[in-house]
């Protein structure tokens, strides 16, 4: 278990996050959001500010900065502000104020009068369900509605019409936001060479990308570095509005410039996860065996459209063995912030539904929940060839069931004291991806070596493997490992997001190294180098032929060399058309409401995964703790309230409730570690995300079990469980 | 946040004669005056005044300058105090945070705090955001047609269950005031929120005598375990003799406009057998005269059993 090597620089504040960065000269933007959720701007009245202590500038849809919408292969358009006066929603940026302090450009931020050409405002997203669009196609191939059928059967109507047990229900997920500790910012300085940006992002070399674009310079003139990130959860994976602007405004003034979105902003100046409505059908024989499964699911979307939270795609479509299946995906668009991914997009939400249901059927059907959930394990998805590559469902329910004292639930629960405890579990899975990595392998003469990839670490970890995979890539210790991470400087790859790095950014640094020694050894062979014309080997970071051998160092050196390096990209391939991958995972929840007042707590949980090979445990298991305590707080906390005008009447963290210390007990993590190789080299499957799936489902069904309440919402509140 | 002056009275004569407004730990001013909520010219930083010392030699008197922290571990305060006390905000805002401070806070109405609603308490006339608004956290007793917010104190709960008095100190002198008789309703000027004339300091809060009141506790429910402001809270004490209920205090929080003091629950509880029958037949009455709002009709419910709770938790 190797400690997270940036932990000791961020508990003493030596880690320096984008904003930390003080540069001279440089000058403060403050962000001016829109007070109406649908309109045109017709007037800014900006004399007052501009007459403000300290202000230098004052930008606007009327007088703007240059810059058009960003275009890259990844994320298609993505929106920078200023460039028009069309408000589509409540807190949308539309002016910048830039002043020698944060504390001028504020105060005259204060002073702007806006007018606005109203319109009506489309903000209900119940009211927009009878409506609603059919979702765009996820990706080429594959349509918003897919239905697959056995032989014979006409339609899912029948098919569920044909099973004897049947459970249909309604579900429906709050609108949430990433809210990660660090606030959306960025500090931008032009030099002779381009420009500069530092601001926590998902991929430096994205961002990098994503500037370039919108401020129309080339790729190589912009480099973007964020060594440190404060969480992203998928918030951070587009170029923030912060990002846009301070480049925007330092090119414009040719001073350096800061932009720092406040807390209140970042719940609308960033973007969402959507809200979803789910119905589900499950149609079973009555020895729980499924029949058909129907899943129809609606997601709310800005009116750019840019975003459907894909719930039924990613968990139906995929998760249980069913001869029928029916899934389909639809979208209500409102007067709303930006709807993006956010950790376990589709997958977190969608497993709300579909995990509550199955504990809904299982009550039907009076099994027990995880023989259920077993008798439909499934050894590939519905309707397609490709067996899973690697699946322990079975034994991570085994496991878990004994470690949890399953045994020992009833279906009714039990009361201790005033209070009423129930037990819960849900089955969790993640797709396993991994995107094109490049990265770069140098052995240094003073027998180091560095690892370097653009992406990022937003607190996941990625430091920690890098310099572990590439330790054992290059058979020496830990600590001769540099890893170089979160400049756009570097080769492209380890964009963080999809629960894809380690996998990615493994199998890379394994090329590159595979590659670096056959240079070595080449080296130490060539002609007048120590081992000229003899057969080298590699072996414990030296190089042996002969019966002698000398450190990588040592060889460097003897031969005039300080550094050698090798760059290799490792990317998904053949493999695709052989398997389908997934991590997998089960989890339990205890939770205990109390009789009278009727509050629900989580008093024990624990999380059994099957993510492949684990890397480091240490940062495995916090990674999955983070994501359970995400999807306890999901369960019991988390929703964004939108008014009427589209205003978000919570957009703080004083109101926008997350669960404290005392709502988290002890998380327990387990994991059962089966490399999948045939995934990709390093044998991990991603962690990033699985661990809040399912948990959402595993908290109702615990309270269900306590209670005989039946909750199909998130977040659950205490009203719900008033009879 | 707008530029002001800020100054440190030297005394409490100082204090009284200065315009401006006084800062003990601002963790509701400056968090106020952040949002540009709280907008004073002078600021008066109160904070060396000699308004100290927790004296439970005879009842309990606190400075008004004494931390809530400190008061919370104090050994000789009632347990219905130091528990909400306790419950109230997080360690750090405790350790900051003075009692006068805190029986001045200012609602945590979201509309109050967002310059850009209207909101009839930060800007009369303007009208009240939350009738029909997200009106969920906001309250159901002692309301008016133009402000529902609730009083946000939980200490200030119990201290109107125990009939807690203020100290006041002004340019023509002190008076003492009955903690329930100072806050007001809304009515139609839900700007004017206590009985404070200007320029008048909270120098100290005394609790009369009540033995009986070793036996007490306070009650908070909320959406999360801590750090979170109450949907309902119930202070109460019990003088149970025999196992009848010889006399009882009985206040609620979280469900109206100020510290709602539950007399018809005392008077019910009166000469009952110290069951949870008899506080279940006495809590029937804690959300008399209520008017829920859309978003709160839950909130009678939770009131009652909030008080059955604080019942039975407080007669063990
Ligand atoms: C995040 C957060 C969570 C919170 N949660 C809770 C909670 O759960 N329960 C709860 O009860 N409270 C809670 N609070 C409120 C907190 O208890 C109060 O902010 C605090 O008690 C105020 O005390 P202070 O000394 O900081 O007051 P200040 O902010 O300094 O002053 C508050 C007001 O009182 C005036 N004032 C202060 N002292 C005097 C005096 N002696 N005489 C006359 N006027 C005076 C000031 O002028 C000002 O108007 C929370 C606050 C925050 C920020
Ligand atoms: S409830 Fe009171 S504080 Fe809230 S908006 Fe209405 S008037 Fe303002």
């Amino acid at each position: 278990m190797t400690s997270r090597l940036d932990g000791p620089l961020k508990v003493t504040g030596g880690a320096k996050y984008g904003a930390d960065n003080l540069l001279p000269g440089m000058v403060h933007g403050y962000v001016v959001v829109s007070t109406t959720a649908h309109g045109e701007i017709t007037a800014m009245d900006v004399t007052a500010a501009k007459g403000a202590p300290g202000v230098i500038a004052v930008y606007s849809p009327f007088d703007s900065l240059e810059m058009r919408p960003a275009e890259t292969p990844l994320f298609g358009t993505t929106w920078v502000p200023l460039q028009d006066r069309e408000v589509t929603y409540y807190g949308q940026p539309i002016g910048l104020v830039v002043a020698e302090t944060y504390e001028q450009a504020r105060d005259a931020a204060m002073l702007i009068e806006v007018s606005y050409q109203e319109r009506p405002a489309v903000t209900s997203f119940e009211n927009g369900i009878p409506t609603a669009e059919i979702a765009p196609a996820p990706r080429p191939g594959v349509e918003a509605e897919i239905t697959v059928l056995a032989d014979g059967v006409e339609s899912i109507e029948d098919a569920l019409a044909a099973s004897p047990v049947v459970v249909e229900a309604t579900y429906s997920t709050a609108t949430q936001n990433h809210a990660a500790m660090e606030p959306h910012s960025a500090v931008a300085e032009w030099t002779a060479d381009g420009l500069i940006v530092y601001s926590g992002n998902q991929a430096a070399y994205i961002q990098a990308a994503e500037l370039a674009s919108a401020l129309e310079i080339d790729v190589e003139s912009v480099r973007c570095v964020n060594p440190y990130v404060g969480g992203a959860f998928g918030g951070k994976g587009r170029t923030s509005v912060t990002a846009f602007l301070a480049a925007a405004a330092a090119r414009a003034l040719d001073r350096p410039v800061k932009v720092v979105l406040t807390r209140e902003q970042v719940f609308t100046a960033t973007a969402t996860r959507p809200a979803t409505l789910q119905k589900i059908a499950l149609g079973a024989a009555e020895d729980g065996t499924l029949t058909a499964i129907r899943h129809d699911s609606w997601s709310s979307t800005a009116m750019d459209r840019s975003f459907v939270e894909p719930t039924s795609h990613g968990t139906s479509r995929e998760w249980y063995a069913t001869p029928n299946l029916a899934v389909s995906q639809r979208m209500v668009p409102l007067n709303v912030p930006p709807v993006t991914y956010m950790r376990a997009p589709g997958e977190a939400p969608g497993s709300f539904a579909l995990e509550s249901a199955m504990d809904e059927l299982a009550i039907a059907l009076n099994m027990d929940p995880i023989e259920l959930r077993l008798r439909n394990n499934s050894t590939a998805p519905p309707g397609h060839d490709l067996l899973w590559s690697s699946k322990h469902l079975d034994e991570c329910y085994r496991i878990g069931a004994d470690r949890f004292g399953w045994a020992e639930r009833s279906p009714d629960g039990r009361a201790d004291g005033d209070w009423l405890v129930g037990m819960g579990t849900a089955t969790a899975m993640f797709p396993a991806i991994r995107f094109p990595a490049t990265v770069r392998v140098t052995l240094r003469d003073d027998d180091t070596a560095e690892v370097g990839t653009a992406g990022a670490d937003p607190g996941t970890g990625l430091w920690t493997v890098m310099s572990l995979v590439g330790a054992e890539s290059l058979d020496i210790a830990q600590d001769r490992v540099i890893p170089l991470l979160g400049d756009s400087a570097l080769p492209p790859g380890g964009l963080s997001g999809g629960s894809t790095a380690t996998a990615s950014v493994g199998s890379a640094i394994m090329a590159a190294a595979t590659q670096v020694i056959d240079d070595l050894t080449a080296l130490a062979s060539s002609a007048g180098a120590p081992f000229e014309a003899l057969e080298v080997s590699y072996e414990d970071g030296r190089v042996l032929a002969g019966g002698r051998s000398m450190s990588f160092g040592e060889l460097l050196r003897a031969t005039g060399n300080t550094t050698i390096s090798a760059t290799a990209t490792s990317a998904p391939g053949e493999e695709l058309t052989k398997h389908s991958f997934s991590s997998f995972g089960a989890q339990f929840v205890e939770v205990r409401v109390h009789k009278w007042t009727r509050e629900a707590r989580v008093s024990r949980m624990l999380g059994v995964f099957d993510a492949g090979r684990i890397i480091n445990e240490k940062t495995a298991r916090s990674q999955i703790m983070g994501g359970m305590i995400w999807g306890v707080s999901a369960a019991l906390h988390e929703g964004l309230e939108i008014e009427a005008n589209g205003r978000f009447a919570n957009a703080d963290l004083a109101n926008y409730l997350v669960p404290v210390n005392a709502d988290i007990p002890a998380v327990d993590v387990h994991f059962v570690q089966y490399p999948d190789t045939l995934h990709n080299p390093v044998g991990a499957k991603g962690l990033g995300e699985i661990g809040t799936v399912g948990m959402a489902a595993a908290v109702a069904n615990a309270i269900h079990n306590a209670t005989g309440i039946r909750v199909r919402h998130i977040p659950i509140v205490i009203e719900d469980l008033i009879d | 946040m707008r530029p002001f002056e800020l100054t440190a009275p030297e005394s409490v004569a100082d204090a009284v004669a200065s315009p401006g407004t006084f800062l003990a730990g601002g963790t509701t001013l400056v968090d106020l005056m952040k949002l540009n909520v709280m907008t004073p010219q002078r600021v008066l930083d109160i904070n060396a005044l000699p308004l100290r010392g927790i004296d439970t030699s005879d009842g309990l008197r606190i400075g008004a300058l004494e931390r809530m922290s400190d008061i919370a571990a104090h050994p000789g305060v009632y347990p219905v105090i130091s528990r909400a006390l306790l419950q109230s905000a997080s360690q750090q805002l405790r350790n900051m945070a003075s009692i006068g401070g805190n029986l001045l806070q200012r609602t945590r109405c979201g509309y109050f705090r967002d310059v850009n609603m209207p909101c009839n308490k930060r800007q009369p006339g303007s009208g009240c955001s939350a009738i029909n608004g997200v009106n969920r956290m906001h309250a159901i007793l002692g309301t008016s047609d133009s402000c529902v917010a609730t009083h946000a104190s939980d200490v200030a709960v119990a201290f109107v269950a125990l009939d807690a008095e203020i100290t006041l100190a002004g340019a023509s002198g002190t008076r003492t005031v009955k903690l329930d008789d100072f806050y007001r309703v809304p009515g139609d000027t839900p700007d004017v929120e206590n009985d404070l004339r200007p320029g008048e300091l909270i120098t100290e809060v005394v609790v009369p005598r009540l033995d009986w009141a070793r036996r007490s506790t306070y009650v908070k429910v909320r959406d999360r375990q801590s750090y979170e402001f109450a949907l309902a809270s119930a202070a109460v004490a019990l003088d149970i003799q025999d196992g009848q209920i010889a006399d009882a205090r009985v206040a609620a929080g979280g469900v109206a406009t100020k510290p709602w003091r539950l007399t018809a629950v005392e008077e019910a509880l009166r000469g009952r057998p110290a069951t949870t029958q008899s506080f279940e037949d006495a809590a029937s009455v804690a959300a008399d005269g209520a008017k829920p709002l859309s978003h709160n009709s839950f909130k009678p419910a939770l009131l009652r059993r909030t008080v059955v709770r604080a019942l039975i938790e407080g007669s063990r």
